[in-house]
């Protein structure tokens, strides 16, 4: 029986150090609570993030050394909005960093998202923040095509969207399961334009067309740097960054429906979203105020080398601005109001779990 | 991890000890039967002469009730909570979903689960055979060798052989570069990303389960059976499909069944690896629509799960196939021949594939890890919020387990064996419908509780608490209840037995059972995914999120920390078969 003895003396030694760090962690949820009443003396901020944690990680580091306030981030995904509506009657989170303008205004629209107005928030077009200043999109993106050069020319890369539901182009493309962030978006402004039905008969086939059908857009700027496939439909910042890797880096890219009397490239942005009711407000409002200076406006976007929505912020080395090429001119803020019917159009389609 | 394994062990003992229980009310209590026999009971007396008989004239002591039936309803209501939710639901839901959803995750759910099993089996089947039964060199080392898999988490492996076999990897590497090669057969051929990827990796790191039952199995197989087979003419390959497969048998049936759970339970491999199986898609649900509709999903899958439990029950049940006991005689090693090269080559290919690569790539990403600062403060900070929510598990199953077992195996009666079944409940729950129920109960009923670290270690306990209790209960059933009867009677009140008698004696199963626990905590990935609070990740979090990147410089160290860690307790798994 001695030969035990060393196990039971670890597993008390666990129990014990843990039980001990337990109570501190106890006792700071303790003082969390009660700062609701006193105001932030403990200095947190809970922010959930649906955004690439390389992206936003550098930023909150930059809040945390700039404003000394510790930042406690949950890096959700796409579950960060799911997780935000489950927890309306037991809020946790202070901020919503979302790479979807959409989700944000659809957290609006539900009342989970409290206005204020942040120092500088006049930098930001009206149309790239909420009616009550609740949200606020910081920087763009566009729905591009990016194929790699040393399979396909440009002539021979859909040049509309539509096209990804030709037979032509049978397994030679990736594009992300339905139910993506942006993916969503996207979706939304296809019904916009085309209507449901055409939307719904689009998705199915484009998720029969495709080559790959991955979680993120991630694995399809790998997938098409290394050749996996052909090309693929991802947000343009993903071509920027394929550029800037050190090898699988030969990729160019196509801005669909650019034709007189097409579409134009679907237009999404990334933000951020002050939560109604989080536990510790102030520090949300020094966060909403902190992330609009001009500075830290630039550290959002060039991290993932967005398009910052601020004019005056020099875009990075040869990202096209969004002046210089036609985009579809829904409001963005009315993806919010149609995010739920989305979601039910691309479940129609059988695109929304999907992953091959 | 095993219900089953507790049957195979030591066919010996139970009996003995059953026809001890059922002996004992008998002679001890036959007082109580003249209760008013033959008359219709009223009122108190009449529940009391109940309450006894369902005890059979011996109800336990209330405390030790109270915390079996605690621990009961603790691992039950999980279960429960999702079913009826999934009945708010709405019957147009349900219906949308078996219409649209479920043929094809049927489909990709039933076909990977049936083929991984079958190899599992053919692979861990074949190797004990040749392990245990041939002249195969370096017979011992091979036997705990080939059970190392398990201490890496197929997800792991999953990430490994992307790194091996996947589009950027050194294969296809490899492949350009040859010229060659793409010259002969066109562009690079294997997609690691496909069924067959998947069914490689989750067969290669799963198929140790059937290897160590039927390893243990082996080696309570008597010899003269074989001999009189031999005998009879019956060649090589006839005696082992007549004589040792039928012997194998509920072994190769609790393998299987490990394997096939494990399968429908697995996450991280198979998201890694872009495949959809119902578990996969309900944690999708919970991300992105409705934790409804997963909660559609997973009544769903619970009903698969207790198809193949029903299955493999039923199958085993048929037939039924007897050691005998006395004039045991261990068989004798068969000579391998002109086969030993081919036997050596087939053990370590295995071998190879799911221990030596998966170790040596993780070192080697380590090392450059090492080189970019990937073991930073943070690294260790991952460490220790491991340890930290697997060591409140592993503590917690300890604790709880005792009182169910001990109610089980002393107590026997129609409610002990309630809460046992309620207890186990979570054996056969994949981790996803665990977090699923605990973020429900906790976010609507429990808020202060909400988001804090401290559900991850009860989401374990739900998980792992069957693995504890096995591994007392193979203690517990070597302790006879005369000891327990002999301290009584010298005047011990039952709580101060518990601790001075019984305790003591079953301290080493106990403990090695949360060890057990202890080592699947620290790998399980999906319900700590979905129920970590902000700014608490575990490295198994850390390695899904990292090889999701691609950046496996940072996936490395992690993986290799808790391969490490699952190494201490190896040799409780190996006794345990």
């Amino acid at each position: 029986m001695k030969r035990y003895s060393w196990l039971s003396a670890a597993f008390l030694s666990v129990a014990v150090i843990g039980a001990g760090c337990g109570q501190e962690d106890g006792e700071e949820a303790g003082s969390e609570g009660s700062a609701q009443v006193e105001g932030e003396e403990d200095g947190e901020l809970v922010v959930y993030s649906a955004r690439n944690e390389t992206f936003v990680n550098q930023f909150l580091d930059k809040f945390e050394e700039e404003t000394g306030i510790e930042v406690q981030a949950l890096h959700a995904d796409d579950t960060a909005v799911n997780r935000i509506q489950e927890e309306a009657n037991n809020v946790q989170a202070d901020v919503f960093i979302s790479n979807d303008v959409g989700a944000l205004e659809h957290l609006r629209l539900q009342g989970l998202l409290d206005g204020y107005e942040a120092d500088n928030i006049e930098s930001i077009d009206e149309d790239f923040r909420a009616e009550d200043d609740s949200w606020v999109a910081l920087s763009a993106r566009t729905r591009v095509l990016m194929y790699n050069e040393d399979l396909v020319n440009e002539e021979d890369v859909p040049d509309s969207i539509a096209e990804l539901a030709d037979p032509e182009y049978a397994g030679q493309f990736a594009v992300t399961r339905g139910a993506n962030g942006s993916m969503i978006g996207h979706v939304s402004a296809l019904r916009q334009e085309w209507g449901d039905d055409q939307t719904v008969e689009w998705l199915s086939e484009v998720g029969d067309n495709a080559g790959i059908i991955t979680d993120g857009h991630g694995d399809i700027r790998e997938a098409v740097g290394t050749g996996e496939v052909e090309f693929g439909l991802v947000n343009n910042y993903y071509y920027h960054q394929q550029l800037e890797e050190p090898q699988n880096n030969n990729v160019g890219v196509v801005y669909p429906d650019q034709g007189d009397d097409e579409m134009g490239a679907v237009l999404n942005a990334a933000g951020i979203g002050l939560i109604n009711d989080g536990p510790n407000r102030e520090n949300a409002e020094t966060f909403m105020d902190w992330a609009l200076e001009e500075e830290n406006q630039q550290e959002f976007s060039y991290e993932s080398l967005e398009v910052p929505i601020n004019p005056d912020i020099e875009p990075v080395d040869d990202a096209a601005s969004i002046d210089e090429y036609k985009t579809h001119d829904m409001p963005l803020r009315e993806l919010g109001e149609v995010w739920d019917d989305t979601l039910e159009v691309i479940e129609e389609s059988g695109m929304d779990l999907e992953v091959r | 991890m095993s219900q089953r394994d507790r049957e195979t062990e030591g066919s010996a003992q139970p009996t003995q000890i059953d026809n001890e229980t059922k002996a004992k009310p008998n002679s001890n209590f036959s007082g109580f039967n003249h209760y008013g026999d033959h008359k219709p009971l009223y009122g108190i007396r009449g529940i009391r002469k109940y309450w006894f008989k369902l005890w059979g004239g011996r109800p336990p002591g209330p405390l030790l009730l109270f915390l079996g039936i605690l621990t009961a309803i603790i691992m039950g209501v999980p279960l429960l909570y999702v079913v009826v939710r999934s009945f708010s639901a709405g019957a147009e839901r349900w219906m949308n979903i078996l219409d649209e959803r479920i043929p094809g995750l049927l489909w990709n759910t039933l076909s990977l689960t049936v083929m991984v099993t079958v190899f599992a089996v053919i692979l861990g089947v074949s190797l004990a055979w040749i392990v245990h039964r041939t002249d195969l060199p370096f017979k011992k080392a091979w036997q705990w060798l080939l059970a190392l898999p398990l201490v890496i988490p197929p997800y792991i492996g999953a990430a490994v052989y992307i790194i091996i076999l996947g589009p950027v990897g050194w294969a296809s590497e490899f492949w350009g570069e040859g010229g060659a090669l793409e010259g002969w057969f066109g562009g690079y051929p294997i997609d690691i990303y496909s069924f067959g990827g998947v069914f490689f990796v989750l067969t290669l790191f799963t198929f140790p389960y059937v290897f160590l039952i039927t390893m243990a199995s082996l080696r309570k197989m008597n010899r003269n059976y074989e001999e009189v087979a031999r005998s009879q003419g019956l060649t090589t390959s006839q005696i082992f499909w007549k004589v040792n497969v039928p012997f194998l048998r509920p072994a190769i049936g609790a393998g299987a069944i490990l394997v096939a759970l494990y399968v429908l339970a697995d996450f991280g491999a198979i998201a890694i690896l872009r495949y959809t199986t119902f578990t996969a898609a309900i944690y999708y649900q919970i991300g992105s629509f409705d934790n409804l509709s997963a909660t559609v999903l997973s009544v769903i899958l619970i009903a698969i799960t207790l198809v193949v439990l029903w299955l493999e029950g039923k199958t085993r049940k048929k037939n039924a196939y007897y050691q005998t006991s006395n004039s045991y005689k261990e068989p004798e090693a068969l000579r391998l021949g002109k086969w030993k090269i081919p036997a050596i080559l087939y053990v370590f290919t295995v071998f190879f594939l799911s221990v030596l690569v998966p170790i040596l790539v993780l070192i080697y990403w380590t090392y450059i890890g090492i080189g970019e600062g990937a073991i930073d403060s943070d690294f260790w900070e991952y460490t220790w919020n491991s340890i930290r929510v697997a060591g409140y598990a592993a503590v917690a199953c300890m604790l709880l387990a005792i009182p169910v077992i001990y109610l089980k195996y002393r107590y026997p009666s129609p409610i002990t064996s309630v809460i046992e079944k309620l207890s186990y409940s979570g054996y056969a729950l994949p981790g996803v419908i665990v977090a699923l129920a605990i973020i429900f109960i906790f976010n609507e009923h429990i808020p202060w509780l909400y988001n804090t670290h401290y559900l991850i270690a009860f989401a374990f306990v739900i998980r792992f608490l069957p693995q504890a209790m096995q591994s007392g209960e193979a203690s517990l059933s070597l302790v006879s209840p005369r000891i327990d009867e002999a301290a009584r009677s010298l005047g011990h009140p039952p709580w101060k037995v518990m601790f001075k008698v019984v305790l003591p004696s079953i301290r080493p199963g106990i403990l090695a059972g949360g060890a057990l626990v202890f080592v699947s905590a620290i790998k399980e990935l999906p319900a700590t995914l979905l129920l970590r609070p902000p700014g608490f990740d575990t490295l198994a979090v850390r390695i899904w999120y990292e090889t999701n990147e691609s950046f496996y410089h940072y996936a490395a160290p992690a993986a290799l920390v808790i391969i490490l860690i699952s190494l201490i307790p190896l040799r409780f798994l190996l006794k345990k078969y």
